[in-house]
């Protein structure tokens, strides 16, 4: 009887052929839209303008001097920017994972404010603070500034990864070691290692997000290779020149990412979810010092920051003017980002399931270092390929002429890395929970709503939390695609900097970094109400 | 001060208020093995974790070899420094140390020249015939295999107290047999004071005809 109650209810999606359908469909859909684009790109590259087969973007790039230039300030703009942003945040993870220091909640939300803030606004700040400081120009708008804020503006993924990875190391690995040896050397020779992957695979993922970047070597006239292909496309109109130079770029993505997915791939052997707290880290009469020296971090990376924009803002009446100016594109910001978010949540969801379930371990280090990937492909490489794509007759140019194909772009840019939190997320919910409810008669898709997708609810609002974040500050595939008459705030900003003055310029950014703030601040008290750390 | 090797007085540790191991009392002579048998959650680890330092006691104090290494929520031996060898329930091997290099990690910290490391890392390793996997990961060995390498790792320091906290628990009938027996007998052979964990009679009386009850916290029969 029960069984025949059982097939009654079930749901066309739940047969097996219709699930593997679902699923094959979710995943065709997320390609199309997040690999398309670089895909397209790759193989623009190999085409001349009489459109035959031909290397010669390639012979270009290899012959040219200037090549090379960009090549180096890149790899030091990425290097540099990384070792910074693990120098600063290794150690405020490991004081927020094993020290006693006082208010780690607090701390945990102020130190991690950087990476909400859009780097572009960091660099206006930047300009903003060393004009106060008449510091020589050469030197405010330079490799080494670009550099230093990039760092700043990634090291909280460093503190994070760090927090995060200590807080996962086996304690009984630490007591083990602590039985025969000193403290010390117990974190030097054991945490040490056991959290060195996690590290690094985040070190080599912020190099490859400031090699991404555009706004900031764009705003300090840094060349590298983002700007150029920028350059080349919007400035010379030169789409063979544009696709050539993503090529670099997307190999220097693609072998970062591959080394990224490795170490990853390396940590999750080394370590797992421990009940006891590890090794603790009591400072003792250091306590205070440490208090105080915390207090400078959040002052140089983010007080500091935010106190020049509003002083650079000037008067409340001429920010309410300048916003006043710039609605249109604060609500275009606004509505874009939070549709964005929802539909890069909802892209990535079945693909992060399929990762998830993947027996196959090389299988699934394979799909991570294809989410990697595609996140890590800079956004003006995108813009160029989504004009590409997408700028023909037909439904393809209705979408390209309108506001949706900036909601594409911010699809094929965040998609990838909310499919990488989700199926984290759900790679910790046993597969037992699924198969119980399998057990009890339910079919594949309300096993999934009604087990795996609430006890995935600080995932998924973390996954859109990071979307929402990163749409809101995207302008290296927004400032490409963005149809004529539409903008958002950043593009808004960037194109503004230039012939308005700097007070109207200084409070969109401040606008820009407030909003930016908001929905971290409800996914910190969602946390709490969750009970669960940032 | 002490009639045993290993002497606790009126041992008492909380958590959150709440007593895990009451005014405990117990003395091991030396080269004797102990079972502590009892239910989840009677106090057996964390009376284990107690003696090897990893805990501090509220109340009462811990002498070790005749000296007091704890005192009231006081350390005042660190584990390191207490001789004691310990064999986790769920082992804890050094994941990215080969089984050498977890054998290794233990004599480098006690300053042992590199040469005679080797000799006792080899030595060790054929006590408890493990010596064919030497070179490999703890990932890459079975249940039983990596039973071995923890005994060896809690032995190759020449410790004068083993604790093993139901070490075997997650192993198969047969092997836990087998392991149990090859256990008893080094235990002799080295006439080691050893305090097992467990909470199957059979398991403890395999071992050895002194058997210590815990429950709620306290030892009921001994």
């Amino acid at each position: 009887m029960m069984n025949a109650a059982v097939t009654r209810n079930q749901h066309w999606f739940d047969l097996p052929s219709s699930r593997a359908a679902v699923l094959c469909l979710a995943a065709a859909l997320f390609i199309v839209i997040c690999a398309l684009p670089a895909i397209y790109m790759f193989g623009v590259s190999l085409i001349n303008p009489d459109g035959e087969l031909s290397f010669d973007n390639y012979r270009r790039l290899l012959t040219e001097r200037r090549q090379y230039q960009l090549l180096l300030n890149s790899m030091l703009l990425g290097a540099g920017a990384s070792a910074l942003a693990t120098l600063i945040g290794a150690p405020l993870g490991l004081l927020l994972a094993r020290s006693d220091v006082r208010g780690k909640n607090w701390w945990r939300l102020a130190l991690v404010v950087p990476i909400v803030v859009p780097p572009y606004v960091l660099a206006l700040a930047w300009t903003w603070f060393a004009g106060s400081m008449k510091m020589p120009t050469e030197w405010a708008y330079s490799l080494t500034s670009a550099t230093v804020i990039l760092g700043v503006s990634f090291y909280p993924l460093a503190m994070l990864a760090l927090e995060a990875a200590a807080r996962r190391v086996d304690a009984q690995l630490e007591e083990a070691a602590l039985l025969v040896a000193a403290p010390r050397r117990v974190a030097m020779n054991i945490t040490l290692p056991l959290v060195a992957p996690a590290l690094s695979a985040t070190a080599l993922v912020i190099f490859v997000l400031a090699v991404a970047e555009f706004g900031v070597p764009g705003l300090l006239r840094v060349n590298v290779f983002t700007t150029e292909v920028f350059t080349a496309f919007a400035a010379l109109y030169d789409f063979g020149a544009a696709t050539a130079l993503s090529i670099p770029l997307l190999l220097i993505t693609l072998l970062a990412a591959i080394a990224a997915a490795i170490v990853t791939g390396e940590s999750r052997l080394t370590s797992r979810h421990s009940s006891r707290a590890g090794l603790p880290l009591p400072l003792g009469r250091w306590r205070s010092l440490v208090e105080a020296a915390l207090l400078f971090v959040l002052f140089v990376c983010v007080l500091l920051p935010l106190l020049t924009l509003a002083l650079e803002a000037g008067s409340l009446r001429l920010t309410t003017a300048a916003l006043g100016d710039s609605g249109r594109a604060v609500m275009n910001s606004i509505v874009l980002s939070s549709v964005g978010a929802t539909l890069a949540v909802a892209l990535a969801m079945l693909p992060g399931y399929m990762r998830a379930r993947m027996k196959s371990r090389r299988g699934g280090h394979l799909i991570d270092l294809f989410f990697i990937t595609l996140f890590a492909v800079p956004g003006t490489v995108i813009g160029i390929g989504l004009i590409g794509l997408w700028n023909r007759p037909g439904m393809a140019g209705m979408i390209y002429t309108s506001p949706l194909i900036i909601l594409v772009a911010y699809l094929a840019r965040f998609a990838p890395v909310a499919a990488l939190l989700l199926s984290a997320g759900m790679q910790q919910i046993p597969v037992s929970f699924e198969e119980a409810a399998a057990v009890a008669g339910a079919g594949w898709w309300r096993s999934l709503t009604k087990i795996t997708l609430p006890n995935l609810k600080t995932s998924l609002a973390a996954a859109w939390t990071v979307a929402f974040v990163f749409a809101f500050g995207e302008i290296g595939a927004t400032i490409l695609v963005a149809p004529p008459g539409e903008s958002t705030l950043p593009v808004r900003v960037y194109t503004l900097i230039a012939n308005t003055p700097s007070g109207n310029v200084a409070a969109l950014a401040l606008m820009q970094t407030v909003i930016a703030l908001l929905p971290l601040m409800l996914l910190a008290l969602l946390m709490r109400h969750w009970g669960r750390t940032l | 001060m002490s009639d045993g090797f290993l002497r606790l007085a009126a041992v008492t540790k909380q958590f959150e208020g709440h007593a895990v191991v009451e005014r405990v009392s117990l003395t091991v002579i030396a080269g004797e093995i102990i079972a502590l048998l009892g239910p989840s959650g009677s106090g057996k680890t964390t009376l284990l974790r107690l003696i090897a330092g990893l805990e501090t006691p509220d109340e009462g104090e811990i002498w070790l070899g005749g000296e007091r290494v704890a005192t009231a929520k006081r350390s005042v031996v660190p584990p390191h420094l207490r001789a004691v060898g310990f064999v986790f329930q769920d082992l804890a091997l050094w994941p990215h140390l080969t089984v050498e290099g977890n054998l290794d990690f233990v004599l480098a910290s006690a300053r042992l020249p590199k040469r005679e490391r080797k000799e006792r890392i080899s030595e060790t390793l054929r006590m408890v015939r493990a010596e064919a996997f030497a070179r490999r990961y703890p990932a890459q060995l079975s249940g039983g295999e990596q039973q071995r390498v923890a005994i060896a790792r809690a032995l190759v320091g020449s410790p004068h107290l083993l604790l093993l906290d139901e070490p075997m628990a997650h192993l198969d009938l047969q092997l836990k047999i087998g392991l149990l027996a090859e256990l008893k007998l080094l235990q002799q052979r080295l006439n080691l004071t050893t305090i097992y964990i467990t909470h199957d009679r059979a398991e403890a009386e395999a071992l050895t005809p002194h058997i210590v009850m815990m429950d709620a916290g306290s030892i009921v029969t001994s």
